[in-house]
């Protein structure tokens, strides 16, 4: 039974956010002039606190409504998404500014291995199939890839 | 469009300000890691070296006692000295787990943690954390106790170069030696023994044990509590007796701001430390230790906001008081009544300011510390000096300056005018034969942190 725990675990994430897999980046901000993908996979918190520094300063510099900016989160860079994660205050300000975070499914699985249950995750993160994909479709969609 | 970016502006601030600012708060600090933003393992270090000079005279023998002479080896009155070298690890073996968390620290400097029985490195803090229950997260190991806010803030940024009188001697605390160690005298210079006579190292505020603690957030105050209960034997792994020693802590902060270990705002604390010592204190050839009381307690306040600081600790001490400077043991004769530290009474406090010179990478700092050492101590019952008993003065005004290179790098400079006095005994007479000479002390220290 515990076997299968972690596997349908894995499962629901799969099935639970098809539609939020699917959503269309297009109408999150119609009038921003700049597209920015950033990648967080790195296992150093510092990058971390780099990566939301950075979508803060483009906020800053374009404002608001000029840039689209989603930051996916996959392999040891997810841990920023974590639920407990000490940087949840900076999340929700920049979540609040209209930036979106996408969490791996692909990496929440293997963590879900690794731990014997599913990591919780901040309730801002947006379960993506593939980190990695994610990043491919936002930059066919004319998103630059920035990698702090 | 202008109140949208104002609005933006502020929401952004706002997520900064409201960001766990654990830096000055010295128990999460010292003892726990970001949730879930912590390494594996992250080395880190500091190095202090130093150069200080002592300016006493001699007494009218031509001796000197330890505060004329520069420790931890009390055989000079200048050198220079690599006191601090110290190099660690801490992190989360388990990263997806942060919830349990390491601090391990060793120190190769010479200092009264290495220096006391010839040792050459020694481990001063390896310590768990398991952070899963809300409300009380557990620390085991050996570690810093909760107490004196002199103590328990990182060496790496104490503002200055010495201890005061009240935390060197009542809260750095020196462990009995196994056997009765008669006193050391004066000695003249070159003294070819060491004139301390402690063979253990300092328990420099640490302790083996386990440690209940946590923060707790309301509006912009920040309160912490700990509760522990250690070995009682400083940083020796194991225990020499069955006592345990009860660490109580409390502080409440207003936080005003900033991050790191100078993070603005008003911390007001108290604490306590109770626990027995054995202490072999005749001097009969034979090991027949008897147990004393050891207590300790404090309350105090610090503030500090745009480079202004000021903060003040009261401290009383009962028992096991070591009847240094100028004697290494707690008795200064146990078949006499006075100068009898395992039972003596002392207190003490420290006033300190600071000022950051706006602009310049300079801060200038002063520091007045007073401590009373054997306050009910017993007097001579007869003899020319009936009536004397050997309640020490010591006040110590420190007039210092920081020069803060980068922000892992400074340079301290400070100078300590010295008076010390046994207040029952004219100038030149009893212990104020050695204590009259104590003078100034100069020290300079280059810190860098990595």
């Amino acid at each position: 039974m515990k076997k299968l725990i972690i596997p349908l675990t894995a499962l629901f994430y799969v099935l639970a956010f098809p539609l939020v897999q699917a959503q269309s980046t297009s109408d999150a901000k119609p009038f921003a002039e700049q597209k920015v993908v950033l990648q967080i996979s790195d296992p150093n918190p510092f990058k971390q606190t780099l990566v939301l520094n950075v979508a803060n300063n483009l906020i800053k510099h374009y404002g608001q409504d000029q840039i689209d900016i989603e930051i996916v989160a996959f392999g040891p860079g997810l841990r920023l998404l974590f639920k407990d994660n000490s940087n949840v205050p900076r999340i929700d300000g920049l979540s609040g500014a209209g930036v979106r975070f996408s969490a791996c499914k692909n990496t929440i699985a293997g963590m879900s291995k690794k731990l014997g249950h599913a990591p919780e995750l901040n309730e801002k993160a947006i379960p993506v199939s593939a980190g990695v994909v994610r990043i491919m479709q936002l930059e066919d969609q004319g998103f630059k890839l920035i990698k702090p | 469009m202008t109140i949208k970016k104002t609005a933006l502006s502020l929401s952004i601030a706002a997520s900064l300000l409201a960001s766990p600012l654990h830096a000055a708060n010295w128990l999460m600090l010292q003892g726990t890691e970001p949730d879930s933003a912590a390494p594996r393992i992250k080395m880190w270090g500091f190095i202090q070296t130093q150069y200080q000079k002592d300016m006493s005279d001699a007494s009218d023998a031509d001796l000197y006692v330890p505060p004329k002479l520069i420790g931890p080896n009390l055989n000079s009155q200048s050198q220079f000295n690599i006191n601090r070298a110290r190099l660690g690890a801490r992190g989360t073996g388990f990263p997806l787990d942060g919830k349990v968390n390491y601090f391990l620290l060793a120190e190769f400097g010479n200092n009264g943690i290495t220096a006391p029985g010839g040792g050459a490195a020694q481990i001063t803090d390896a310590s768990i954390t398991l952070n899963q229950i809300k409300g009380m997260r557990i620390r085991a190991g050996l570690f810093k106790t909760p107490g004196s806010e002199e103590l328990l803030q990182a060496i790496h940024v104490f503002d200055y170069i010495n201890f005061t009188a009240v935390g060197n001697q009542l809260l750095l605390e020196r462990l009995p030696n196994r056997e009765y160690t008669g006193n050391n005298g004066p000695v003249a210079l070159p003294d070819p023994t060491q004139l301390s006579a402690f063979d253990r190292p300092v328990a420099a505020a640490r302790d083996v044990g386990i440690q209940l603690f946590d923060t707790f957030k309301s509006g912009d105050w920040e309160h912490s509590y700990a509760i522990m209960f250690g070995n009682g034997n400083g940083m020796n792994f194991g225990d020499n007796d069955d006592n345990r020693d009860t660490y109580l802590y409390w502080s409440s902060e207003q936080v005003y701001g900033g991050k790191g270990p100078r993070r603005d705002g008003l911390k007001l604390f108290a604490w306590s430390q109770t626990g027995k010592r054995q202490l072999d204190n005749t001097n009969d050839n034979t090991h027949n230790p008897q147990e004393f009381d050891r207590k300790r307690s404090g309350v105090g306040a610090k503030y500090l906001k745009k480079g202004v600081r000021v903060s003040a600790e009261f401290i009383r001490g009962d028992g096991m008081i070591f009847v240094g400077p100028d004697k290494a043991t707690f008795d200064i004769n146990p078949a006499v009544p006075p100068g009898n530290g395992e039972n003596g009474k002392a207190d003490g406090y420290y006033l300190d300011a600071g000022y950051r010179i706006p602009g310049s990478k300079w801060e200038i700092d002063a520091r007045y510390d007073v401590l009373n050492r054997l306050t009910d101590d017993a007097t001579l019952p007869g003899g020319p000096n009936a009536g004397k008993g050997f309640e020490m003065q010591f006040k110590t005004l420190t007039l210092g300056a920081q020069y803060h290179i980068n922000k892992k790098s400074r340079l301290n400079i400070e100078y300590a005018n010295r008076d010390y006095t046994a207040v029952d005994w004219d100038s030149n007479a009893g212990p104020n034969a050695n204590l009259d000479g104590v003078a100034g002390r100069f020290a300079i220290q280059l810190t860098h942190i990595f």
